[in-house]
């Protein structure tokens, strides 16, 4: 911590000077300047809410002023809130008691990589895919084409790559922990969802996330797609409420 | 009620007052049929009067601090008895109008009656409800007896003082230590008893005769006044509630006895039957050296019982099996115990001997996870390695690399260093962990789930396929903690990571996809330290909460808690046999527990300061210990006693370790050295007799400096980790800070 460099004592404020010698009461040399700020911050924020709530309480006594016991009230009220303390010791030995007389637990043999159940950790997808909005379903020629929903791609380090949608069923069991590889999902592509994808996904067409189109897989279908997309724009939603629930089912199979 | 006043009318008998003994004779038969509480508290209102003219009357003064003080700690019932007393008491206040001679002088006087108008007044309000219950009188009088005179605790304090320092020398130094927890205990106790003023002028007048080693706590005393401050903070309530341990030498405890007992006002016996403990041994009186290097703790020394009981500090035995000469030739592992006639030379460091140590703990005594083939391989790197350590001792030191986190900006706050010297982590108070690594090879996490489903299962380097190349780093920024990181620990596998954080939380990561895995959560404060088990599978966290808590990392509660310490838990580590682990803490103590049922085993007091770092010894028989007064104190476990300290350090020692093979001692500390000591002479001639195990203590040889090997310091680095690396070369860590 650099050493304190007070604003030069004749010029700070007399609140500033006495914070600064609480603090050096209670021993603590070496601080930056700006504790002092933060200090007083606090303690402004902290007396303004005690007393407010004192007044409130003694008007609920009906008293004509704030006295003593409503900030004493006050101060218990916060305390219990705001500041917690740790738990007292008899409570403490009293637990440690219960807990220690349990055996420890026998240890499985083979049985990979040690963690808690599946609820306790945080190895579970944090995501989930959206519905797919609309189908190119309206008009009997429809051209059916394979609908893409891919598992989790991303490259974040952060989200575990196990989180592809079928991984729930299937557990980590080697040691290493390798990820389940994406066997048995159906791949299927919807070209007008993904276009828009393409075009920086409208928010009035939802789409699939996280897909990954391979471009020159649209190219030749192109100009077939957009014509009967323009048509159906307008028959989308109401096929949407319509086709929602093939839909709905069609994402909980991939699930 | 009688017996209140049959009580008051003693005092008055010894302070010779006979006139306002006769009134108040009178006075009692007046009011001794009269209970009514209405009767009363016009009694109290009328009386009123009377003491604010008489302020200056010594009896009614005494008197009236008598009541003010049972009313203050009085609880329910006993309230009414006071009740019915105090008017009495202030009419007898009002009778004798010639005591004009005031005991202005006296500090307390109008504070006094203050209170006593304030009670009066808060007894007339509530008049209804005052005389219900009769109560149990004695009860109130022993409360009453042991509150004592607040105005007199200085004289108390002061008389014992003056017959401490009268006494022989040789009783001094061991009476001495009455000082603080009774100087300490009186304070709080007229804190909470809420005479305040009392309080400071007592705290002003004795706070300098302390030792300088209990002046941080004085200081944090000094900021207690009120009652209310009392409730928020644990450590002195604890305090309060538990006895101070004081271990005294029989004869000087009857020259205290005797001069205690004999004096009318035994109000000092009192505090010292009530709080303290007194631990007699029969023997010489101990000096004051001997003392100073034995106190400091918050609650005082260590009784004998509370070391006695047995520990198994032996190491486990290592599964034998062969070293391969060769490779490609890997010879199977034999079973504990069977000879083996192969060519194959069996590795040294397990134990040849088939007899089971007696120390040691037997194996299956706690449940401990089998080996699999990649610790075996480990085990035969590390015996490998081994063959090749350097010997180190006085005349060959070990070099020191020394490894500084630049940028850190102080927000370096926990560093670790895996087993075989591949990885380091440190976690940082913005709440990252991050990881690099030591060596050429880069860090990898295993491939996404898309790029698995494409490699070749049955080809033979599948191991080396899994991972991914082209995330390949030197550095991995592990991302979780919502708030500074302060300890974190590498399994002895090296597939997990653990962190500990102030968001009361320890997280498990995986070193394989370097994402969390898991997030315990049990302290909900600080957690100050966590350590892996040597063997894996379990690991120790240990917090604000007083408490360490003993994990497994596929439980999400924990296994054991640690509950006994007076503060927070600061540090702790795991014995080499996982069996018992060891806790500093900031209450000044070190302690010692069993994983198989919880149970403290040990207790270590002499450091002045709460301690930051603990490290076994290999062989498993020792503890060195470091705190914030800058003494490094090493222990024997299986007696229990301190057996060496280690002074150099100028400032809080942050880093222990022992090298690899338990020559040299290594500390770190944040004046910017690292230290090198003289293990295996500080441990050998261990004369422990008869006499020193029974009584524990033992005179420590003044040989810090012989045994000082080097000083070697940084530029303007505090050091925060050491390690020996298996070939006992060591590794130091630090984060540059500049001044």
């Amino acid at each position: 911590m650099e050493a304190a460099k007070m604003a030069s004592p004749k010029s700070a404020p007399k609140d500033a000077q006495v914070m600064a010698q609480i603090l050096k009461d209670m021993g603590i040399t070496e601080y930056e300047p700006r504790v002092i700020n933060q200090m007083l911050e606090f303690a402004y924020r902290y007396v303004t809410t005690i007393l407010e709530d004192a007044k409130i309480y003694s008007s609920h006594a009906k008293k004509p002023s704030v006295d003593a016991d409503d900030v004493r009230l006050a101060i218990q009220c916060r305390t219990d809130q705001a500041f917690t303390s740790p738990p007292p010791r008899d409570f403490l030995l009293d637990i440690a008691r219960q807990k220690n007389q349990t055996p420890l637990p026998l240890i499985k043999p083979y049985s990979g990589p040690r963690l808690p159940p599946d609820r306790y950790c945080l190895t579970a997808p944090n995501y989930r895919l959206k519905s797919l909005q609309k189908k190119v379903s309206s008009s009997a020629g429809r051209i059916t084409v394979p609908r893409l929903s891919v598992g989790a791609v991303s490259s974040r380090p952060s989200t575990p790559t196990l989180g592809t949608p079928s991984a729930q069923t299937v557990s980590v069991s080697t040691k290493v922990g390798t990820p389940v590889s994406l066997t048995g999902q159906r791949f299927t592509v919807q070209i007008p969802s993904s276009q828009a994808a393409v075009k920086s996904a409208t928010p009035t067409t939802p789409t699939v996330q996280n897909v990954l189109i391979n471009p020159s897989l649209i190219g030749p279908k192109n100009i077939l797609i957009t014509t009967n997309m323009v048509s159906s724009q307008n028959t989308s939603n109401e096929a949407n409420t319509l086709k929602r629930k093939h839909e709905d089912d069609d994402d909980y199979d991939n699930l | 009620d009688r017996q209140t006043l049959l009580a008051v009318l003693q005092f008055l008998r010894r302070s010779n007052l006979r006139e306002s003994e006769e009134i108040l004779r009178r006075e009692a038969r007046l009011l001794g049929d009269d209970l009514g509480a209405a009767a009363l508290s016009p009694a109290g209102a009328g009386a009123l009067g009377g003491p604010d003219g008489d302020a200056g009357s010594i009896v009614g003064e005494a008197l009236l601090s008598r009541v003010t003080a049972a009313p203050a700690i009085a609880i329910g019932g006993s309230v009414a008895t006071v009740a019915s007393s105090s008017p009495g008491l202030a009419a007898v206040a009002a009778v004798p109008p010639g005591k004009g001679g005031a005991r202005a002088g006296s500090a307390g006087s109008f504070r006094l009656s203050d209170k006593l108008l304030f009670y009066a007044n808060a007894f007339a309000v509530g008049g209804g409800v005052v005389v219900e219950d009769q109560p149990d009188v004695s009860a109130v009088l022993s409360a009453y007896n042991q509150q004592g005179d607040p105005t007199l605790y200085e004289e108390y304090y002061s008389g014992l003082k003056h017959f401490i320092e009268c006494s022989l020398d040789c009783h001094r130094a061991e009476l001495s230590q009455l000082f603080y927890p009774l100087f300490v205990h009186m304070y709080l106790e007229l804190v909470y008893n809420q005479h305040e003023s009392e309080a400071k002028s007592f705290f002003e007048r004795f706070h300098g005769d302390q030792e300088c080693y209990y002046q941080d706590d004085l200081r944090v005393l000094s900021s207690l006044t009120k009652k209310e401050h009392m409730k928020g903070n644990e450590t002195m309530l604890d305090f309060r509630t538990s006895k101070f341990v004081l271990r005294i030498s029989r004869d000087s405890y009857q020259l205290l006895k005797r001069h205690l007992q004999e004096k009318q006002n035994n109000q000092i016996w009192n505090i010292v039957q009530e709080h303290l403990y007194i631990d007699i041994f029969d023997g010489m009186p101990r000096s004051k050296q001997q003392i100073d290097a034995m106190v400091g703790s918050l609650a005082g020394e260590a009784k004998r019982e509370a070391n006695k009981a047995k520990v198994f500090f032996g190491l486990l035995k290592e599964p034998e099996f062969d070293v391969p000469l060769d490779d490609e030739d890997e010879e199977g592992e034999n079973e504990e115990g069977k000879p083996k006639k192969k060519k194959p030379k069996k590795d040294s460091v397990g134990s040849k001997s088939k007899k089971q140590d007696p120390n040691a703990p037997p194996q299956n005594r706690i449940p401990l996870p089998e080996l699999k083939d990649s610790d075996k391989l480990d085990k035969v790197m590390n015996m490998k390695e081994a063959a090749k350590r350097v010997r180190l001792g006085p005349e060959c030191l070990p070099s020191i690399c020394f490894y500084t986190f630049l940028n850190a900006y102080q927000g370096l706050t926990a560093v670790d260093i895996t087993d075989d010297s591949s990885m380091i982590v440190g976690g940082f108070a913005d709440s990252t962990v991050r990881v690099w690594s030591l060596t050429p090879k880069k860090l990898r996490s295993v491939k996404t789930a898309a790029d698995l489903s494409l490699i070749d299962k049955e080809s033979d380097d599948v191991l080396e396929r899994i991972m991914d190349e082209k995330t390949a780093s030197e550095l991995k920024i592990l991302y979780g903690h919502s708030g500074p990181v302060y300890g974190t620990s590498f399994s002895p596998d090296r597939n997990y990571l653990l962190s500990c954080s102030e968001d009361g939380t320890v997280r498990l990561w995986s070193l394989q996809t370097f994402t969390c895995l898991v997030g315990y959560k049990g302290h909900n404060y600080p957690v100050w330290d966590t350590q892996f088990s040597p063997y894996g599978y379990y690991f120790v966290s240990g917090g604000h909460d007083r408490v360490a808590r003993l994990w497994a990392t596929d439980h999400y509660q924990p296994l054991r808690i640690f509950a006994g310490h007076l503060a927070d838990v600061t540090s702790t580590r795991f014995h080499p046999n996982s069996n018992y682990i060891a806790t500093g803490s900031a209450d000044r103590t070190v302690r010692l527990w069993d994983v198989l049922n919880g149970n403290c085993v040990r207790i270590f007091t002499g450091h002045k300061g709460p301690i930051h770092s603990l490290a076994f010894s290999p062989n498993g028989r020792f503890l060195a210990t470091g705190a914030t007064d800058g003494r490094v104190l090493l222990w024997d476990i299986g007696h229990g006693l301190m057996v060496g300290e280690l002074k150099g350090h100028t400032d809080t020692v942050y880093a222990l370790r022992f090298s690899r093979d338990g020559e040299i001692l290594a500390s770190g500390s944040m004046d910017n050295t690292v230290r090198l000591w003289d293990a295996v002479k500080a441990f050998e001639d261990l004369e422990t007799d008869d006499f020193t195990t029974a009584t524990g203590h033992i005179n420590l040889p003044e040989n810090s400096q012989d045994l000082l090997l080097g000083t070697y310091m940084t530029k303007s680095t505090p050091v925060v980790h050491l390690h020996f690396t298996r070939r006992n070369l060591l590794l130091a860590a630090g984060a540059y800070s500049s001044q």
